[in-house]
């Protein structure tokens, strides 16, 4: 019986652990291929901490920002040409994550995490 | 009774055997996110690795200096920040595999502002980049046709050289609606080596 319940224990730290790294994060756009000008937003979220550009390769232009619910106004933008164009921004207010292409015919997911 | 003890045993080495199988799938599960290139996953390896300031970012307009970092992950990014403080997790900027950190490019430079996306309506917009050891000199093309020069800073990484800058845009030519379209890389000879397009509202 000990042994049973050592093993339960041992599944439940394990699968707990394997969800802890995943938990949190949300791909609110793609992965697809992006046309030039393409933008994309997430949901409206107090939680939101995170957004991120996942490209699949270094020299597309993209643009990561947080928009708030209230003035619209852009927050904590990122422009580069990195794999990952990536930026932070923890307040408490309301926001959602967007993102932009400025180049084109790459493939590529935005990502939100709390 | 000997019959009813082997089938115990035999039900606490099964789940036994079952929970180590468990335990080490879902251990490969979590070490697979290091490597994964699963979007979602790449997050959790940010927060491995060796972190150096290599730049910095002066105070001006009444907004506090920041710096520029270099982030070696675990998971083989090289990542540049501009952020308060090595420690901070305000990070804002971009990540390339270790092999390739300038992106294939002379210049990897990153833009990050606050405010928007009407370029009257950004209250903060800073520049940071790397550039290869062969560059001489970085300048910012701004919207009115004038330039800003980098200052270039010698930065290590691993065993390679590169130039590092940080730069923060004046609050007046915010204002008054200049702002970067095209950081622009330069050999000693005057040469361009390297044009990386940028801008505020795009």
């Amino acid at each position: 019986m000990k042994r049973l319940s050592a093993a339960l224990v041992v599944v439940v730290v394990a699968l707990t652990l394997a969800g802890a790294a995943l938990a949190g994060a949300t791909t609110y756009a793609g992965p697809w291929q992006w046309s030039q000008n393409q933008g994309a937003g997430s949901s409206f979220s107090s939680s939101w901490k995170y957004n991120y550009f996942f490209k699949n390769g270094s020299g597309y232009d993209a643009t990561v920002t947080f928009i708030d619910n209230v003035t619209y106004s852009w927050h904590a933008t990122v422009r580069n040409t990195s794999a990952t164009t990536y930026t932070y921004w923890f307040v408490s207010n309301v926001k959602r994550g967007h993102c932009r292409a400025n180049s084109a015919y790459f493939w590529g997911s935005c990502v939100v995490v709390n | 009774m000997v019959g009813v003890r082997m089938t115990r045993r035999r039900r606490a080495i099964v789940a036994s055997i079952s929970a180590l199988a468990t335990a080490i799938v879902a251990s490969s599960v979590v070490a697979g996110q290091f490597r994964s290139p699963d979007p979602e996953a790449f997050h959790v390896g940010l927060a491995t690795g060796e972190i150096a300031r290599v730049a910095d970012i002066a105070a001006g307009d009444g907004l506090p200096g920041r710096g520029v970092f270099v982030q070696a992950t675990d998971t083989g990014q090289i990542c540049l920040w501009d952020a308060p403080s090595a420690s901070s997790q305000q990070r804002q900027g971009g990540c390339n595999s270790v092999d390739d950190p300038l992106g294939g490019s002379a210049l990897s430079a990153s833009l990050a502002y606050d405010g928007g996306p009407a370029v009257e309506d950004v209250r903060d917009a800073r520049l940071i980049g790397l550039a290869s050891r062969d560059v001489a000199t970085v300048q910012v093309l701004m919207s009115d046709g004038t330039q800003r020069e980098m200052r270039l800073r010698k930065a290590m990484l691993e065993s390679d050289e590169y130039r590092a800058f940080g730069y923060r845009f004046k609050r007046s030519d915010l204002r008054g609606g200049v702002s970067p379209i095209a950081v622009i890389a330069k050999a000693a000879t005057g040469d361009e080596i390297a044009r990386q397009s940028t801008g505020i509202g795009g």
